[in-house]
């Protein structure tokens, strides 16, 4: 009798404790593309794990209650170009150099949890890439592989086409690393098509996707060849508002028009990413072009060391930039969660569905009289721009700007 | 024989004067910030003002400077205007070794964070010491935009411990024979514009010989002691006796067991603490992800322990924590209760002073054009503590602009930018 009455007290404390959420959210606004949320709604978090998001979940319920009102809770962001494979080898700018940022300064500060490094390794140098960073870094650090083994070690050694081998590639991201690389990278290439349609080889023989810079070509390609013709749908097209038109063709042409071709290429599935960059977003692109019904499909920041204090600075600004555009909150946030997971098919990210990862992102809209600055040093002029209050990774929290998970002092 | 021509003189006087005031006006101003409120405690400037720089040098700082001449006219109206900050306890000899300070990726790149937040200026507190230096110069200091000055460490390998944890750096990793007084004075000499002075830090042992050459090798180059702590078997009364006038002890205000609080258990700063501040040691506050408490810096604030300078203890551990950022720092302070001007002498002012640049840290016509033009915002915010405890407040400093050597470095809401026209 006493084995049973314990056994069915144990029952009952492991129930209890089963209901327990160790964090709520309370009181905020949640954006979720993916579950179709912009409203306002609680979050709960257990064990990493998102566990439910409901309106009015009692505080009763939860260890630790934050409250969020008046805040924007969304889900961690991905920012799907950035370049993290830093380090000192001599002779080397992004791939184990120093253009390249260590990811973890940037991302939770500005509500990201994932970045896509987009390139800056290639099958032979990744392995010290993940070593190296990946594995020490606490933000999720995915990967582009570089079409070029040696990846970005220099403008000169990204030329090689010996050096492009769609086998190993393919072979890296299929058979090593499934789980890190989602795609492959395409760039900075001064002649034809060769580089990408290697790169193309490679990603259907891996079956992901290939980002292209199409920056350095001069003259430059035909965009509409290159979106028609050697991309598949699915692929991106990075640095989407560059204006460098003598060595990258531009999508709004010298009279303001936005090209047809681009809503075509979008129409048959050409993903565009903004990445920002150090010179690839000019508002004379970027104003027009968003005018005239186009809108990238990523948002991202092209994050490294020459992008990192110019007008790009960070995620949630180029955000709130996308926003001084005229684009609703709701519609950017999901251009920098939902919209990337899916593009490099990561489903399990981007999104607060219960049992996904606890990635979570909290942002206040603060008013005021903002400036953007482009690459060319114009500014526009904006009156609202997201900040990043609290950052959780895997329900953790890894960012806390105004101390909302803190304890008050007492003395 | 005439000797001395007085009309030729007279002419030749006047010639020159006319050349002079010629080339002052001519001289092209690359950058005129206009109507700031400038702070400038070296020249006791105090007031709206103009500031002028020219080939990466402060030309004028004065009310209503013409912009005849001027390249670019930046609207600095309802900003302060202050020397460059400098952070004087940073980590920021990054590389890529896991789990290490040295070479390694617990330190950051300074230009990461130095110019987002009014910085222009970091002294690297003894992640190297004289055999890793040159490596040290020559993988960051030489390629960063951010000035990067360093405090030597006593050990010759800096920072260089295997163990993540930090108190467990460098203890007992140290050979007492390699800290060698001779060849860190020979370094120091090497590189005289660099090194600012000699640190010691994370020593478990009882013998005294670290901390004695450390002083030693500061003393012959007539440089300041940085005294980090991790010194678990020195008691601080100990420590601050063995220190001289100008040296500098940071974590000041750290409440945990392997030192003695500067505060006791009834709220009081220690006597013999205060003391050390009146002999002339300086205290740094050294944040870093455990070095700063509330339950000692508001009691020392109240009680007169004001520190002299806001290190942030830079580093992997302490960038994402309570710290964040040098005016994340500061602007606890103002909320804390130091007065604005207070808070803004301690950001560079008086940190030159202590490493002994004061070429650096004012506005004085000639000087590097190292600058940083800020914000006061208004509203509702907090700021944490090492044991995330927080307090509220309403103020906080935000780097508006700032300009390193005469160059825009960062531009947070496009002060230096022409509007967009859509045409």
């Amino acid at each position: 009798m006493r084995h049973i009455l314990t056994f069915c007290f144990l029952i009952i404390v492991v129930g209890l404790k089963a209901q327990t959420y160790d964090i709520l959210l309370k009181g905020g606004h949640v954006i979720d593309a993916k579950n179709n949320i912009d409203g306002p709604m609680d979050l709960a978090i257990t064990e990493g794990k998102i566990a439910e998001v409901a309106r009015n979940i009692p505080k009763e319920k939860a260890t630790r209650t934050i409250d969020v009102s008046g805040l924007y809770v969304t889900p961690g962001l991905i920012d799907m170009h950035a370049h993290v494979f830093m380090g000192n080898e001599p002779g080397a700018y992004i791939a184990n150099g120093a253009t390249s940022v260590m990811p973890d300064g940037f991302t939770f500060r500005s509500g990201v949890t994932t970045v896509v490094d987009a390139g800056s390794s290639g099958w032979r140098n990744f392995p010290l890439f993940k070593e190296q960073t990946i594995d020490k870094a606490k933000t999720r650090v995915l990967a582009l592989l570089n079409i070029v083994g040696i990846g970005m070690r220099s403008r000169f050694e990204e030329q090689d086409i010996t050096d492009m081998n769609p086998e190993m590639t393919a072979y890296s991201i299929q058979k090593l690393y499934p789980d890190i690389l989602v795609g492959i990278k395409a760039a900075h290439y001064w002649g034809g098509f060769t580089q990408v349609d290697l790169a193309v080889e490679a990603g259907k023989k891996a079956g992901v996707p290939v980002m292209v810079d199409f920056g350095e070509h001069n003259p430059p390609n035909s965009i509409e060849e290159l979106f028609m013709e050697h991309l598949r749908p699915g692929d991106i097209f990075t640095h989407t508002y560059s204006n460098g038109p003598k060595e990258r063709e531009t999508i709004v042409d010298e009279n303001g028009k936005l090209k047809p071709l681009v809503l075509k290429a979008q129409q048959r599935g050409i993903i565009f990413d903004l990445g920002h960059g150090g010179g690839a977003f000019t508002w004379k692109q970027a104003v027009p072009a968003t005018k005239q019904g186009f809108k990238a499909d990523v948002v991202s920041t092209d994050l490294h060391t020459e992008s990192m204090n110019s007008g790009m600075k960070d995620l949630s600004n180029v955000i709130s930039k996308f926003m001084a555009l005229g684009i609703s909150l709701p519609d950017a946030i999901s251009r920098a969660t939902w919209a990337p997971a899916k593009v490099i098919n990561r489903l399990d990210l981007g999104h607060l569905s219960v049992g996904a990862e606890a990635d979570v992102a909290v942002f206040n809209l603060r008013k005021g009289d903002f400036g953007f600055l482009d690459v060319r040093r114009m500014r526009l002029k904006g009156d609202k721009k997201l900040e990043a209050e609290l950052t959780l990774r895997a329900g953790k929290v890894v960012w806390d700007m105004n101390g909302l998970a803190s304890e008050d002092f007492k003395e | 024989m005439k000797i001395f021509n007085f009309k030729i003189a007279r002419c030749t006087f006047g010639f020159i004067l006319f050349l002079t005031i010629l080339s002052l006006q001519a001289q092209e101003i690359d950058i005129l910030i206009k109507n700031g409120h400038v702070f400038d405690a070296k020249n006791n400037i105090d007031a709206i003002s103009d500031v002028s720089i020219a080939a990466g040098k402060i030309v004028q700082v004065a009310p209503s400077i013409t912009d005849k001449n001027v390249k670019q006219v930046i609207d600095a109206t309802g900003l302060y205007i202050v020397p460059g900050l400098i952070d004087p306890h940073t980590h920021v000899f990054v590389g890529p070794r896991p789990g290490k300070f040295a070479d390694g990726f617990n330190s950051l790149s300074p230009d990461d964070f130095s110019f987002k937040s009014g910085v222009t200026t970091v002294v690297d507190a003894g992640t190297s010491g004289w055999q890793n230096f040159p490596q040290f110069k020559s993988q960051v200091i030489d390629q960063s935009k951010t000035r990067v000055l360093a405090f030597l460490n006593i050990a010759a390998q800096g920072i260089n411990g295997t163990e993540i944890e930090l108190t467990k750096i460098e203890a007992e990793k140290h050979d007492i024979n390699e800290m060698d007084v001779a060849k860190t004075t020979e370094m120091i000499l090497q590189y005289p514009d660099i090194i600012v002075g000699v640190k010691i830090g994370h020593f478990k042992g009882e013998s005294w010989a670290p901390f004695d050459r450390a002083i030693e090798a500061a003393s012959k180059t007539d440089r300041p002691l940085f005294v980090e702590c991790h010194l678990p078997e020195y008691s601080l009364q100990d420590q601050l006796d063995h220190m001289r006038p100008g040296d500098m002890i940071t974590h000041s205000f750290e409440n945990i067991d392997e030192r003695m609080p500067v505060v006791d258990e009834n709220g009081k700063v220690r006597p013999f603490v205060l003391e050390a501040k009146e002999r002339g040691i300086l205290f740094d506050v050294g944040h870093g992800g455990a070095g700063f408490w509330f339950d000692q810096a508001i009691p020392s604030l109240e009680q007169g322990l004001w520190p002299n300078s806001f290190g942030t203890d830079l580093h992997r551990f302490s960038m994402n924590a309570g710290m964040k950022d040098m005016l994340n720092v500061m602007s606890k302070y103002l909320n804390m209760g130091m007065p604005l001007k207070d808070v803004l002498l301690r950001g560079s002012y008086y940190p030159a002073k202590a490493i002994k640049r004061e070429d650096l840290g004012n506005l004085s016509p000639g000087s590097v054009a190292d600058v940083a033009i800020l914000s006061l915002r208004s509203g509702e915010f907090g700021f944490i503590d090492a044991r995330n405890n927080s307090i509220k407040g309403d103020k906080k400093l935000e780097a508006e602009m700032t300009i390193r050597e005469g160059k825009v470095v960062w531009d947070l809401n496009g002060l230096a930018a022409k509007p967009f026209e859509n045409k």
